[in-house]
């Protein structure tokens, strides 16, 4: 007896665990995101940057954060330096800057879309081919700088039709500061630290018992977990009030700076403070960000302030940028809508069976420069069997070219009578009125 | 102390049901079970003192057989085949029948799997769920869970997930529909590899039993 045999197995077609095939209007709504964004970003007066699939693991594994570091996917070149796969485009953006641009007027402004590459755990929206789209704004500290990445962040979500999602901002700086004013034996900075991260009352409670503060800071770390939130002003005044040194105070000036910029943008209301947001401390030197949509429970895009990065390239610069998830905004935006879509090819508008007629070439292609969809039969089809073909494949309309014109059949099935005649003068005329949705 | 091969064969049971069914089982082939109360003991001996069985969640059971815990064990085709575990597996027994399959809402349209690019999946079956979508050439998200996997598609957590089916009941009250089916399972018989030759006698008289009562047509195989 054969056990656990497959029931209905297909001819072996494997791929390696973690990556795609991306096809029909699924492919279609990637690329159209993917356009999108980078129309959006370059009218921010964003250039592309296209970097490298791969480059020296080492320009890549030491500027990452830790994270990054190990999950680089790493391979051998043919003269035996270790090689990887792009891990995320910012690093290879801050080579390309230090090394080669560094002399060109501040500040450069980049965009990119792209995949990318992990040995991660696989989670939602993050495979390890993963695509991503993104902004990096270099040679500015200003705080309209980090407002106009988050402006342009929210705008991007907005143009990609998200339309319920909040930027969740932090500013490493506080909390640097504040473990500065502490002055903490390694142990309890690290206690501290694992307790702000994980949000964890039980942590911080622990910490304070082992911790002998003075009143002050005693306040300024019991305080730390309540300054999250969307009421933006009151956050920052009690943030304000618990400083213990410049650094905390200086912080909290670049947040409120960066507030009232995006105010100007009309965006304080897609705004949630949080000041215990310090996961990736140690890449990012001020505000970093995260932006979360409904019914998505990962990030679909994040982003921050790296000063650190350029410099290890060459002469120091302040950089500050953002990195969309394109397979999440989809996925954020599916749930929202049509959480079981059947997949599809796209449908042209148009099925033309053409009989090798150059006049009806020369007219199908006017109709394709004014933006429709067609597509001719190649298969020398005939009546009933052209028909099927443009019911399965969806085409709104199905015309047969008799000679001197059309037989044009509407939202065709099987078996379906000729809707109208349409010369050829009128053909050349004619403008379809799409009635459906590309995507 | 007892060597090896002459102290008596231990056997693992899954909790639940399939073990009630297969102490039955093994009663119907006279084969000793334990008798009465057995109170919070870990360790069991049959009433005659020629088998012992302990009892351990049913995805346990083929490790506690892999590496020799347990002689026999009793557990699920389908838990074997996720846990891939090195062990022998002689007989099936006509307990606990059910199918794995991959399940969809009622609404979704009955396409070939090979269409969707990277459709997401809730199981307890990671390993089966992602083997029947590589053979497919798709890469599918595997959301693993430890329960309720029927939860899933209803607040868009997966669009699909992969479970038992026993009577379809829970699958059907959830507008849920079977899509396909991935294996056929029912109650096995597993044993360790090395047992199967240490104690080749004790082994060979429970299979031998068991056999005698499920295929009567058929002499009893010595070996």
């Amino acid at each position: 007896m054969v056990i656990n045999q497959p029931i209905d197995a297909q001819p072996s077609a494997l791929i390696p665990r973690g990556v795609a095939d991306y096809f029909w209007a699924e492919a279609e709504q990637r690329r159209h995101l993917e356009t999108l964004l980078l129309e959006t970003f370059r009218r921010w007066g964003y250039g592309d940057v296209l970097p490298p699939m791969f480059e020296y693991a080492d320009t890549l594994g030491s500027r990452a954060n830790s994270e990054l570091q190990a999950a680089l996917v790493r391979f051998q070149d043919r003269d035996g330096s270790t090689l990887a796969l792009r891990g995320d485009m910012t690093i290879a953006v801050a080579r390309l800057v230090g090394t080669r641009l560094h002399d060109w007027p501040m500040p450069q402004r980049f965009c990119y879309a792209g995949s990318v590459f992990r040995y991660t755990e696989l989670q939602a929206g993050r495979q390890r081919e993963f695509w991503q789209a993104g902004i990096e704004l270099i040679g500015a500290t200003a705080p309209a700088a980090d407002a106009e990445i988050l402006a342009l962040t929210a705008k991007a979500l907005q143009r990609a039709g998200l339309v319920d999602f909040r930027l969740v901002v932090g500013q490493m700086g506080y909390f640097h500061g504040l473990l500065q004013a502490l002055h903490l034996p390694p142990d309890q900075q690290r206690m501290l630290h694992q307790a702000v991260n994980l949000n964890s009352e039980a942590g911080l409670a622990d910490f304070m018992r082992v911790a002998t503060l003075p009143r002050a800071q005693r306040r300024a770390v019991e305080q730390l977990p309540y300054l999250s939130g969307q009421n933006v002003e009151a956050i920052l005044s009690q943030a304000d009030q618990l400083c213990l040194n410049e650094p905390m105070q200086s912080a909290v000036a670049n947040m409120r700076a960066i507030c009232h910029a995006l105010a100007s943008y009309g965006l304080l209301d897609v705004l949630y403070l949080d000041l215990t947001e310090i996961h990736n401390l140690g890449y990012y030197t001020g505000i970093t960000f995260e932006a979360l949509a409904p019914g998505l429970g990962f990030p679909v895009a994040a982003g921050g302030r790296y000063d650190h990065l350029i410099g290890s390239f060459g002469k120091p610069q302040a950089a500050v940028g953002a990195a969309f998830t394109l397979d999440r905004i989809l996925m954020a935006k599916h749930s929202a809508t049509h959480p079981h879509q059947t997949p599809h090819p796209v449908a042209p508008d148009l099925l033309v069976a053409a009989q090798d007629s150059a006049e009806c070439l020369a007219i199908v292609e006017i109709w394709r420069a004014q933006g429709t969809t067609v597509a001719v039969d190649v298969c020398a089809r005939q009546g009933r069997e052209l028909g099927e073909m443009a019911h399965q494949i969806g085409s709104q309309w199905l015309l047969i070219w008799t000679g001197n014109g059309f037989d044009v059949y509407e939202n065709v099935g099987p078996s379906q009578a000729s809707a109208y005649y349409l010369s050829a003068a009128e053909a050349k005329l004619k403008i379809w009125q799409l009635n459906t949705q590309r995507l | 102390m007892t060597t090896l091969s002459d102290s008596p064969l231990l056997i693992a049971l899954p909790t639940g049901r399939m073990a009630e069914e297969t102490l039955a089982l093994f009663q119907q082939a006279g084969l000793s079970t334990p008798s009465g109360n057995a109170g919070r003991k870990l360790i069991l001996p049959s009433a005659d003192n020629t088998l012992r069985y302990i009892m351990a969640k049913p995805t346990d059971v083929p490790t506690f057989v892999e590496y020799g815990a347990a002689d026999i064990g009793i557990c699920g085709l389908d838990t074997l085949r996720e846990g891939g575990c090195n062990v022998y597996e002689p007989l099936l027994l006509p307990i606990g029948p059910c199918r794995l399959s991959l399940i969809g809402p009622a609404d979704r349209s009955d396409v070939p799997l090979r269409y969707a690019s990277q459709p997401r999946v809730a199981t307890k079956y990671p390993r089966l769920t992602m083997e029947f979508f590589r053979e497919r050439g798709v890469n599918a998200e595997i959301i693993k869970l430890n329960g309720s996997i029927e939860l899933a598609p209803l607040v868009g957590l997966a669009e699909l997930i992969v479970d038992l089916i026993e009577t379809g009941n829970t699958m059907r009250a959830n507008g849920l529909v079977e899509l396909r089916v991935i294996m056929h399972s029912q109650a096995v018989l597993v044993v360790n590899r090395a047992a199967h030759r240490l104690k080749a006698i004790a082994v060979q008289h429970v299979l031998g039993a068991l056999r005698a009562i499920l295929t009567p047509a058929m002499p009893e195989q010595e070996t």
